[in-house]
């Protein structure tokens, strides 16, 4: 029987990253020292071809974690290897088998065109130079701009700019890759196709090892291998998208849409200890304002009871829905009691 | 110029001169990226030379009196303005390269640049050099072009003496460029030092105003930057009909200029990046 050796391409041991900022009242005045910590002791170990998703709310320390490992920032503490290479001793190393994609419309050059900065990239990254043509070509089109690879960048779209972006990430055919949020801002369909080329593409056909960041809860349960999430800089759980997903346990998932619903009504569901309000938002139903509501409850026999308790306060629920609990469940369970 | 990394047992060629190119490349393809900008640079420099010109026309009839190494020399007037601020032109071309860092930054493209494992100083060699060819044209196109048309006292006796004192103004202040370019990687303040250097440095050098009629300590100041040091071996090649012999030990200086420079920024980039890397200031602005 052939036994695979999998092997870790990513290591993380109690890193941690702290910023520090001074500022000083007027010029000569006394100096105040402010500091954030941003990465607190992240243990963490990605193996070789996994797809793994750090997820987090915005100021986790999801960037900064990404930025360390493909060195450009140093650790404040702790220790990193890529491929078994320490990202500060072997930086230079490191920089040839990884690249980083970031999500947004900056890190290309706009009045260069497509195919000029993919060549410029190359160049950065020492391309045998008879391969140069041929690697920006197929890179053009596996992302789907070889009939735009001559136009300035200026004239593309957001989703065109980001599919570069993901080309440019790939000119030195890295082993792993960092995507940080690169479907920010994108048209759901485009984000869709970003990430299917990510997990059938890259992870799948070319094996490679990527490290996803986002705060996108279904993006890490459509794609990822397995997640992290990240909370004020702190690994708070890991496993398989299913395994966090089934960490609420009993727990089932409500989903209401109620009108008529007050403040008053959704705090007094939160006194129950057998309902725990997940969130609340304004949405519009039938021409009427209401309420949307995600409850988890420890049973299912709870669901008329917790109706009833609406309608008493004088709320008509008018959708129910009851579903198992997915990540975003997980997520939003978890960082209310890391908030608590 | 050529770095070997080994990766994997196997020995790998980074080619220093291709990122130079690379660089130069993409900072043309940027600069010139409508024809209306090749024009405007043609001219430009055209306009500016005949500005010189007649700012300082209504002098033309006074000689400076320029003294270097105890020797007195009467020069042009609107010759040896025009020979400062030419130079000095692509002085400041060199102060905008290490600026160019500041847009790189904001666009996120530099910290795409460090990701990469390019040698630091052939990217600032090539950001550095690839705004400062521009100014080429302004330099020698236009200071011979206005020299010959317009009679401003040039006595050449030596053209190794002129060619010489041009290549290593350049490349010295070249070297200068990539320590200030280096310097602005670290400070995040380019732009604004480059803003506020015009003017002291211009006096120091002796741009406009000859070096024995400025306070010789200030003076003193001005011979560690290679800009007043090629202003004084253009003027006495070009306006004193020097001979190479003659002006052997301000090249000589240029020379050593050029090592002290290019060793600096590299020192420099070294501490910027770590230093960068350490704050976390890399894409912050």
């Amino acid at each position: 029987m052939d036994v695979g050796i999998v092997m870790e391409d990513i290591v993380c041991k109690d890193l941690t990253r702290i910023y520090e900022s001074s500022k000083r009242k007027w010029v000569v005045g006394e100096k105040t020292i402010k500091s954030v910590i941003a990465v607190d002791r992240l243990n963490l170990e990605v193996k070789e071809g996994e797809l793994f998703g750090l997820l987090g709310p915005n100021g986790a320390g999801k960037t900064t974690t990404v930025k360390m490992l493909c060195t450009l920032l140093l650790p404040t503490s702790g220790y990193a290897e890529v491929r078994g290479l320490d990202v500060v001793k072997n930086a230079n190393q490191v920089r040839r088998i990884v690249n980083m994609v970031a999500g947004g419309e900056r890190m290309i050059y706009y009045r260069l065109t497509g195919r000029e900065n993919l060549e410029y990239f190359s160049e950065l990254y020492d391309v045998p130079k008879q391969k140069i043509k041929s690697r920006v070509s197929s890179l053009l089109e596996l992302v789907g701009l070889k009939d735009r690879a001559d136009d300035e960048v200026e004239k593309y779209s957001k989703g065109m700019k980001q599919r570069l972006q993901i080309a440019r990430g790939l000119v030195n055919d890295p082993q792993v890759l960092f995507l940080d949020e690169p479907t920010i801002g994108l048209d759901v369909d485009i984000a869709k196709d970003i990430r299917q080329f990510v997990r059938k593409r890259l992870v799948d056909e070319q094996g490679k090892t990527v490290l996803l960041t986002t705060h996108y809860m279904a993006e890490a349960e459509e794609i990822c291998d397995r997640v992290g999430f990240l909370f004020k800089g702190k690994l708070v759980a890991l496993g398989t998208p299913s395994e966090l997903s089934r960490m609420l346990g009993k727990f089932i998932t409500l989903e209401l849409i109620v009108q008529g619903a007050t403040e008053q009504a959704v705090k007094e569901l939160s006194t129950f200890g057998d309902i725990e309000v997940v969130s609340v938002e304004n949405v519009e139903y039938m021409e009427a304002s209401a309420l949307k509501i995600i409850l988890h409850v420890t049973s299912d026999e709870l669901t008329p009871q917790t109706v009833m308790r609406f309608e008493k306060f004088g709320a008509k629920v008018v959708s129910l829905n009851v579903r198992k609990p997915n990540l975003e469940d997980a997520y939003i369970h978890l960082s209310k009691r890391q908030e608590s | 110029m050529l770095t070997f990394i080994f990766r994997r047992g196997r020995k790998v060629n980074l080619s220093v001169l291709r990122v130079i190119l690379a660089e130069m490349r993409k900072n043309y393809k940027q600069f010139f990226f409508t024809y209306y900008t090749v024009f405007w640079v043609l001219i430009l420099p055209l306009g500016n030379g005949l500005l010189y010109y007649f700012m300082y026309l209504p002098f033309k009839k006074t000689n400076i009196s320029f003294e270097w190494l105890g020797n007195a020399l009467n020069m042009d007037v609107t010759g040896f303005i025009l020979i400062g601020q030419l130079l000095y032109a692509f002085f400041m071309s060199n102060l905008v390269a290490g600026a160019i860092f500041d847009r790189e930054r904001e666009q996120g493209t530099f910290e795409m640049m460090l990701l990469s494992p390019a040698n630091r100083l052939a990217i600032l060699l090539g950001n550095t050099f690839g705004a400062s060819i521009r100014y080429l044209w302004l330099m020698i196109g236009t200071l011979f072009f206005f020299s010959f048309s317009f009679n401003v006292g040039i006595q050449i006796n030596d053209f190794a003496a002129v060619f010489l004192s041009l290549l290593l103004s350049f490349l010295a202040l070249l070297a200068f460029g990539l320590s200030l370019a280096a310097f602005s990687i670290q400070s995040r303040r380019g732009g604004l030092i480059a803003i506020a250097c015009q003017e002291p440095v211009a006096y120091v050098s002796g741009v406009v105003v000859p070096q024995n009629a400025i306070p010789q300590t200030l003076a003193q100041t001005g011979y560690l930057i290679p800009l007043a040091i090629g202003l004084i071996a253009l003027r006495l090649s070009l306006l004193g009909g020097a001979l190479l012999q003659d002006i052997l030990f301000l090249l000589g200086s240029l020379l050593i200029m050029i090592v002290v420079y290019v060793v600096l920024a590299h020192f420099l980039i070294k501490f910027a990046e770590k230093n960068a890397k350490k704050k976390g200031t890399l894409a912050l602005f």
